[in-house]
C-alpha cells in the first residue's frame, strides 16, 4: 500500500493524484507552507486536519484537534500573530463557535497568513442546518475563496496564504459537501518551506495591533478593516479563478460561483448551448470582481445566478445592476428560479436553464411514470448505530430505567456524535402530528426513536436546564452527550447546573473517540492528532470539580448495571453524571483490540416477540415469524443475550 | 450483454456503509488517472458508523466538471447491495444502463422492525428491466467467502465489472491499483476475489 502520508507530502510539481477536497485544501496549505494548523472535527471537513496531521511530523509543523472550534480559531490566530502561516478549519456550524473571535481579530488581521477553511453542508447531510459561511467573509468584510473542484481547492488554498499576507487580513477558503467529500484529479504544486521565525511587535505597522482596545481602539481599527476593501475588490478582478467567457453573440448570461459553476458548465452542455452563453466564473463570491460583472451585464438581456447556498452572489449582482444596466433580468434564487433551499445540480441547473431559453427539456414521459410507480418498492433505510456499538447499551438501560422511574413523560435531550442517531427516528414509519394541551408520550421501537429534542454541540445539557427551571413535571428531564461533546461544550453548562441548582440527569456515553467523523482523538483518548500519547481527562475528574456531586461510571456493556445506575440518577435529587464508558466497537475492532463471542441462536426458544428486535442492533434480524442473528453483521458482543426474555440468544461455553 | 467501453463513463457504486463502496469508487478513480483521463468521484453519504446508505458517483472521461452524474445519466449501477441498487437505479441509471448486483441482502432497521418490506430480487429485476435496463445479479458475498474473506466482497464486485468488458480501463491497471489500495494483509484475498467476480462475468 502507497502510504498517503509519503504522497501528500512528496515535492512532485505536476504529479497528478485523486484526492479529495478536502485533501486538496490541505495539500494546498502543506505547499504554502502551513506552520500552525487546527481544528475540531466536524463532517464535511474532517479530513483537512486529518491528512495535515498525517504530514505534520514529517514536515516539522504542528497539528492539532483543538477542544473545540473557537479555540481552534485562536490557536491559529495566535500563531498568525506571530508571522507564521496558519490555518483552521471546521464544518459550518463550526464557524458559529468562532464567531466572537472572528468577528475581532479582523480589526488589526494577522501577519502571517491566515486561512479559514470552511466545509459548508447544503442539503445537510452531516448537519444540523445549511447554513451559508460566505455571509461570515462579508460581514467580517475579508474576501472568501470558494473553489469549483477539488484541483481549485488545492490552488486557492495555497494562494489564500499569500493573499492573505498581502492583505493582511484572514482569508475564508469555502468548500461545501460535494467538493470536500468529491475526489478528482488534482495536478500538484511545489512546497514553499517560508523559514519563518515566530515575531512579536506589539505595534506593527498599527498601533496596538493585536489589542483591539489598545489607542485608538476598536472603531479605528474597524476603519482600517473597512480601508483594505478598495485593495481586495481590485486584487479580484485579476485572479485567475474570476473569468468572464464572453465570445460572439451570446443571448443570457450565467455568473456561477465555485462549485455552482461546475454544474452550470454540465447543464449548458446538456443543453447544446455552449455558443450562446456569457459565463462569468466566479472564485471569489464575495467580494465580487465587479468590473467583470458589471461587463456581463451590460452585455446580455438576462443572467441566471448560480451559486450554493444562500443567495449571496445574486444579492450583490442585484445591487450592481441597479447603477450598470438596469434593465438586464436577473434570474436566481430570489426570483424561484433556483430553489431556495438544499443543494442544486446539473439537473436543476438545466432545468432553469431550459426555462431561461424558452426550451423542453427532453423527457422521457413514459418512463417517468413507471418510475412513480416503482418507487414504492424502494425501501428506505434508516441509519443505525453498528452492530454491538456501546451506545444500543445506553440506550436500552436508559430505556428500562425510564419506563421504571421516569414518570409519564420523560424528556430526553439530545446532542451531536454518533448516539444522536438515538433521534433520527425510522423513515420507514409515519408519525401523526398532535395538537394535544398535555404532555404526550410515545410508543418507542427502538432506539433510533429515543431523542424527544436535538440541535447542535453541548446543546442538551443547557435544554433539559431550561425545562427544569420552567417547572416541568410530567416526567424525568435528561440529556445526553458524549465524550468528545462534553469537552467541547458541555463543561459551562454542566457548572452552570450545578451554579443555578438544576436537576436531571446527564448520561455521557464515553467511547473514548470522536467517533461520528471517522474517529479522531480527544482529550478522553490519552492520544493527540499526530498520535503522541498525552494526558487522559476523565469526564468524571472534570465533573467533580465543577462541584457535580452524584456521578456514577458504568460500562454500558452490562445492561443490569447501568440500567440499575440510571435509575439511580433519575430517583436522586440532585443533577446527576452517569458516565457509561466502553471503547467504541468499530474503532476497538480496527485496532483489533475487540474479541467477539460466538454467539448461538435457538431458533426453538424464540417465541417471535421481537424484543431483541427493539434493541436496534443491525446484526439481529427479523424473518419469517422469528429473530436471528446476521452471521457477517453479528460480531459478537454479547449484549443481546440480556435483551431475550426466553434465553435464545447465548453465547456459546 | 454488448462488451462496448465508453469513453466517458457514469459510475454509481452503491452499498451500505461499511461494505467498501467508497474503497472500491477510489480504487476506479485512481486507475482511470493512472491511464491518464480525468476522474471524479462524489460520495454522496458516508459517515463513520456503519450501516447507512451510501453511493459513490464515479465520472471518468474529458468534460466532466460536476462531482454527481445527472439523472437518468448512469450507464452501470455497481450494487454492493441489491436494495442500494435499486435506489439508485430508479434515479440515474440510463436507459439501455447495466444493473450489477450483489444478490445478499443487508436488512433495513425499518424491515426488521416490520415497518417496510424488502423487495424480492425479481421485483427489484422487473422494475429495472420495466425502466429499460439490463440487470445482472451475483451472490458476490459467497464469492468473498469463497476468496477466504468476507469483506473482499466489494473486489469481487470490481473483478465483475471488469469482467463486463465496459470500464476504459484495463483489467491490469485495475488489479495493481487493487494490490496498491487494501491492507497488505489482505492483498491474495482480494486478488483471488478479483479473479472470482472476474469470471463469474466472463
Ligand atoms: S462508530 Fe463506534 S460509536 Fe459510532 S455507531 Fe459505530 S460502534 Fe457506535
Ligand atoms: S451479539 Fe447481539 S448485540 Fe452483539 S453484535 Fe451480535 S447481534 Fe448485535
Amino acid at each position: 500500500m502507497t502510504e498517503f502520508a509519503d504522497l501528500i507530502v512528496e515535492d512532485a510539481p505536476g504529479k497528478r493524484v485523486l484526492l479529495m477536497g478536502n485533501e486538496a485544501i490541505a495539500r494546498g496549505a502543506i505547499e504554502a507552507g502551513v506552520g500552525v494548523a487546527t481544528s475540531y472535527p466536524g463532517t464535511p471537513a474532517s479530513e483537512i486536519l486529518e491528512t495535515l496531521a498525517l504530514a505534520a511530523p514529517k514536515l516539522g509543523f504542528h497539528a492539532e484537534w483543538s477542544v473545540n472550534e473557537k479555540v481552534a480559531f485562536e490557536v491559529a490566530a495566535g500563531a498568525a500573530i506571530t508571522g507564521v502561516r496558519a490555518l483552521t478549519s471546521m464544518k459550518n456550524a463550526g464557524l458559529n463557535w468562532v464567531m466572537d473571535m472572528f468577528m475581532t481579530l479582523v480589526y488589526g488581521g494577522v501577519r502571517g497568513g491566515f486561512v479559514i477553511a470552511v466545509g459548508d453542508d447544503p442539503d445537510a447531510h452531516y448537519s444540523s442546518n445549511e447554513q451559508d459561511t460566505r455571509f461570515a467573509a462579508f460581514y467580517g468584510e475579508i474576501p472568501c475563496l470558494e473553489p469549483a473542484d477539488p484541483q481549485e481547492a488545492r490552488e486557492m488554498t495555497r494562494y489564500a496564504f499569500e493573499l492573505s499576507e498581502r492583505l493582511e487580513l484572514p482569508v475564508l477558503v469555502r468548500s461545501v459537501t460535494r467538493i470536500c467529500h468529491a475526489s478528482g484529479d488534482v495536478e500538484f504544486g511545489k512546497i514553499e518551506k517560508p523559514e519563518r521565525k515566530p515575531v512579536f511587535d506589539r505595534h506593527w505597522k498599527l498601533p496596538w495591533r493585536w489589542n483591539v482596545y489598545g489607542p485608538p481602539g476598536p472603531v479605528e481599527k474597524h476603519r482600517w478593516l473597512h480601508g483594505q476593501m478598495p485593495q481586495i475588490k481590485k486584487l479580484v478582478e485579476t485572479i485567475p479563478w474570476n473569468k468572464l467567457e464572453l465570445r460572439g453573440k451570446p443571448i443570457f448570461g450565467i455568473i456561477a460561483s465555485g462549485l455552482g459553476a461546475s454544474y452550470a458548465r454540465e447543464a449548458v452542455k446538456m443543453l447544446g448551448l455552449e455558443n450562446k452563453v456569457a459565463f462569468l466564473k466566479l472564485g471569489t463570491p464575495t467580494p465580487l470582481p465587479e468590473q467583470l460583472v458589471g461587463r456581463m451585464l451590460k452585455s446580455v438581456k438576462s443572467v441566471l445566478v448560480v451559486e450554493e447556498g444562500e443567495p449571496l452572489v445574486e444579492l450583490q449582482v442585484r445591487g450592481l445592476a441597479k447603477d450598470m444596466n438596469p434593465d438586464v433580468k436577473l434570474l436566481g434564487k430570489l426570483t424561484g428560479s433556483m430553489p431556495p433551499v438544499g443543494e442544486i445540480n446539473t439537473n436543476i441547473v438545466a432545468h432553469a436553464l431550459a426555462k431561461l431559453v424558452k426550451r423542453k427539456l427532453p423527457a422521457d414521459q413514459p418512463r417517468e411514470l413507471i418510475k412513480d410507480e416503482i418507487k414504492n418498492l424502494v425501501t428506505p433505510r434508516s441509519s443505525t448505530l453498528c452492530a454491538g456499538c456501546p451506545h444500543l447499551g445506553s440506550y436500552w438501560a436508559l430505556k428500562l430505567a425510564l419506563r421504571k422511574v421516569g414518570g409519564k413523560v420523560p424528556i430526553v435531550n439530545g446532542d451531536i456524535g454518533c448516539y444522536e442517531q438515538g433521534g433520527y427516528g425510522i423513515v420507514g414509519k409515519e408519525y401523526k402530528l398532535s395538537f394535544s394541551t398535555e404532555s404526550v408520550r410515545y410508543p418507542i421501537d427502538s432506539p433510533y426513536e429515543t431523542l424527544d429534542t436535538n440541535y447542535i454541540m453541548g446543546g442538551g445539557v443547557g435544554l433539559m436546564q431550561g425545562q427544569f427551571q420552567a417547572g416541568y413535571k410530567d416526567g424525568a428531564i435528561v440529556g445526553v452527550a458524549g465524550d468528545s461533546t462534553f469537552f467541547h461544550a458541555c463543561i459551562p453548562a454542566v457548572i452552570n447546573a450545578v451554579y443555578n441548582k438544576a436537576k436531571g440527569l446527564f448520561l455521557v456515553m464515553d467511547n473514548e473517540w470522536t467517533a461520528m467523523t471517522g474517529h479522531q482523538p480527544n482529550p478522553a483518548t490519552g492520544i493527540t492528532a499526530t498520535k503522541e500519547e498525552t494526558k487522559l481527562l476523565c469526564v468524571e475528574d472534570v465533573a467533580k470539580a465543577c462541584g457535580v456531586e452524584f456521578i456514577q461510571t458504568v460500562d454500558p456493556f452490562d445492561l443490569k448495571t447501568t440500567t440499575a445506575a440510571i435509575e439511580e440518577a433519575l430517583k436522586s435529587d440532585k443533577f446527576a453524571i452517569v458516565v457509561a464508558r466502553h471503547v467504541c466497537t468499530l474503532q476497538a475492532q480496527r485496532q483489533k483490540k475487540f474479541v467477539g463471542k460466538r454467539m448461538i441462536f435457538d431458533r426453538d426458544k424464540c417465541t417471535g416477540c421481537k424484543i431483541c428486535v427493539t434493541f436496534g442492533c443491525p446484526g439481529i434480524i427479523f424473518k419469517e415469524g422469528k429473530a436471528g442473528l446476521d452471521p457477517i453483521l453479528c460480531n459478537g458482543c454479547g449484549m443481546c443475550t440480556e435483551v431475550c426474555p426466553t434465553g435464545a440468544i447465548r453465547v456459546e461455553e | 450483454m454488448k462488451k462496448e467501453k465508453t469513453p466517458e463513463l457514469n459510475l454509481i457504486i452503491a452499498g451500505v456503509g461499511g461494505q467498501g463502496s467508497i474503497r472500491a469508487s477510489h480504487i476506479v478513480g485512481i486507475a482511470a488517472i493512472q491511464e491518464g483521463m480525468r476522474a471524479r468521484v462524489g460520495e454522496t453519504f458516508g459517515a463513520a458508523m456503519r450501516g447507512g446508505a451510501v453511493a459513490s458517483h464515479v465520472r471518468i472521461g474529458k468534460g466532466i466538471f460536476a462531482p454527481l452524474i445527472a439523472k437518468d445519466g448512469a450507464e452501470i449501477v455497481l450494487a454492493l447491495e441489491p436494495l442500494e441498487g435499486l435506489r439508485n437505479a430508479v434515479k440515474f441509471l440510463a436507459k439501455g444502463g447495466l444493473l450489477l448486483t450483489n444478490t445478499h441482502a443487508w436488512m433495513p432497521v425499518d424491515v426488521n422492525i416490520g415497518r417496510a418490506e424488502y423487495p424480492t430480487l425479481e421485483a427489484i429485476k422487473g422494475a429495472v428491466e420495466k425502466l429499460g435496463g439490463e440487470v445482472v445479479a451475483i451472490d458476490a458475498t459467497s464469492l468473498a467467502q469463497q476468496a477466504g474473506n468476507v469483506r473482499t466482497m466489494n473486489v469481487v464486485m470490481l473483478g465483475a465489472l471488469a469482467g463486463t468488458g465496459k470500464l476504459p480501463i484495463s483489467v491490469k491497471t485495475l488489479k495493481e491499483v487493487v494490490r496498491e489500495n487494501v491492507p497488505p494483509k489482505t492483498i491474495e484475498a482480494n486478488l483471488r476475489a478479483f479473479e472470482l467476480g472476474f469470471k463469474t462475468i466472463q
